[in-house]
């Protein structure tokens, strides 16, 4: 299951360990974006800690950068999500070359964010 | 505490923190940035570099680069709070345009820290009370200045005091019964209302305040705040309206010198996108209400990047200098001509329909066009590409910019160097 094949079904009944060997960051949230799912290769990435994440706003706290209506915003507007899009992201305060996937349907409550450097 | 801790408690921070942080080169290479300062640039950046700090706000604030530039100490503030309008319109929605500011700060031979903040809310609130603020001056300032009169629905003078001939230099006898607009001074440079357009606006909303330049009888200049209130008949035709004539003196050199920091680019001297930007929003509203025509060019040096890259940005902005001050020089009254972004200008047409408005971004392009610029590297001369467009064919300022930009796109990929005034392609003759 690569980056740009996997789906929201195979993502939520996944083990936590088997995410986190996945080799690109993901990161799930509720509607509320409040994250529930915040895998190690991301934690890697950004140098944080999953515990620290877990139960904060998303797009608030932790990923401003993507709060607005190039990320955060079609998550709003989109139900049905499921688009690659080329970004810039600043872990650890370096800016960085990325592909983002947004994942949503309406079917399942959580929605995820994959994260590819 | 642990390093290692510390450390991610200071990320945390840094992920968390509500402002932008950016520290880059003075070529603008970001080194370290915030998520939050991202969140902004990266749709600002559009195609280009987002990774670096001029480049990613070349559309919105170009003076940025030639800010640094011209600072000459080693270290210290280059600005505080600058302001950059990434929004020309009135915002889309109930949301207000955003504005964001800037600081900048050197802190060693090449290392700058900025910060960028989201500014709107402020930015709107302070023109709410910049509005109410003369409103009130206007209503409880000293008495010496003012002439209050009574004017009927068609603009004709019922009585006015004393106070009209000190201010207006007219005797306020022989005045009565004469229309009001035919003594005040009917040219409107700055794109002000005329008294007939005032009247309109106050018959409607009860009241209308107008500010602008006016002449005394004997030919002397007074900066004038023009109060028109419904006073009886409630704003229909047989009813009367109480005008208060004010003669504003605080408009002295240094607020004028102020109005031209706050209003110009700081490189070329033409207008800033902030101007431009406001003075779009009032000329929309004289449109939406008074049907008064409104057109919008844009214009875009063609292959500009080339020049910078070949003969250096300090000539490349001798150009974008040069072809301000030609443009400029062919503005109609009221005309406003503005730098955009990096090598993209705009002209605001208040009073020009569609056809006048494609005239006159022909005489710029061959204005542009014939201009000769001498480089150590030998003779430099640029065209533009030009789109024009009209507020009858959108009724909106987004609506209006990008029909305008639409166009210019289109003179681009049609060959550059010229202009484009329709949507549509025009079809071969035959």
């Amino acid at each position: 299951m690569s980056f740009e094949t996997i789906n929201v079904r195979d993502l939520d009944g996944m083990e936590p360990s088997e995410c986190d060997a996945l080799p690109f960051g993901v990161v799930g949230f509720k509607a509320d974006t409040v994250v529930e799912t915040y895998n190690a290769t991301e934690a890697r990435q950004s140098g944080l800690d999953p515990a620290t994440v877990i139960g904060v706003p998303f797009f608030d706290i932790i990923a401003q950068c993507m709060n607005n209506f190039m990320v955060a915003q079609r998550f709003e507007d989109e139900p049905e999500l499921d688009d690659i899009v080329p970004y810039v992201l600043t872990l650890r305060m370096r800016p960085t070359k990325v592909r983002l996937r947004l994942l949503a349907t309406p079917e399942i409550a959580r929605r995820y964010l994959l994260i590819e450097r | 505490m642990a390093d290692g801790s510390s450390e991610e408690q200071l990320l945390e921070f840094l992920y968390a923190c509500p402002v932008g942080l950016i520290e880059c080169d003075t070529s603008g290479a970001i080194a370290v940035m915030n998520p939050h300062a991202m969140q902004h640039l990266m749709p600002l950046a559009g195609s280009r570099d987002v990774c670096n700090l001029f480049s990613a706000l070349e559309q919105h604030a170009p003076e940025l680069r030639s800010m640094v530039a011209s600072f000459t100490a080693r270290t210290g503030r280059i600005c505080d709070g600058h302001r950059i309008f990434v929004e020309l319109g009135p915002g889309r929605g109930d949301k207000v345009p955003k504005v964001l500011a800037c600081s900048l700060v050197r802190i060693g031979p090449d290392r700058l820290i900025a910060t960028l903040t989201d500014v709107s809310q402020q930015v709107f609130q302070e023109r709410r009370l910049r509005e109410v603020d003369t409103w009130f001056s206007t209503l409880l300032d000293g008495v010496n200045g003012y002439a209050p009169l009574t004017i009927a629905f068609d603009g004709a003078i019922a009585s006015a005091t004393p106070c009209f001939t000190r201010l207006t230099g007219y005797d306020h006898i022989d005045v009565t019964g004469h229309n009001l607009a035919d003594i005040l001074t009917t040219d409107a440079p700055s794109g002000e209302l005329r008294l007939d357009e005032q009247l309109v606006i106050a018959a409607r909303d009860g009241w209308h305040l107008q500010e602008g330049w006016q002449k005394r009888a004997d030919g002397d200049l007074y900066w004038c705040q023009r109060l028109v209130v419904v006073s009886e008949g409630g704003g229909a035709p047989g009813g009367r309206f109480s005008v208060v004539l004010r003669d504003v003196p605080q408009r002295d050199a240094a607020a004028t010198d102020l109005h031209r920091l706050l209003s110009c680019d700081h490189l070329t001297g033409a207008s800033n996108r902030r101007h431009f930007g406001q003075t779009m929003a009032r000329e929309h509203v004289h449109w939406r209400e008074l049907r008064q025509p409104l057109s919008l060019v844009v214009l875009d040096l063609d292959h500009f990047k080339a020049v910078n890259d070949s003969y250096g940005h300090p000539i490349g902005d001798t150009l974008l200098c040069r072809i301000t001050e030609v443009c400029t020089a062919l503005m109609p009254p009221g005309g406003i001509f503005a730098r955009l972004g990096g090598e993209e200008f705009g002209v605001l047409l208040p009073r020009y329909d569609h056809a006048q408005a494609v005239e006159l971004a022909e005489r710029l392009r061959c204005a542009i066009a014939a201009l000769v610029v001498g480089t150590p590297h030998g003779m430099l001369q640029v065209t533009a590409s030009f789109g024009c467009a009209t507020m009858d064919e959108t009724g909106s300022v987004d609506g209006l910019v990008a029909l305008a930009d639409e166009r210019l796109y289109a003179a681009k990929s049609g060959g550059r160097n010229r202009v484009c005034m329709s949507s549509h392609a025009v079809a071969p003759a035959g």
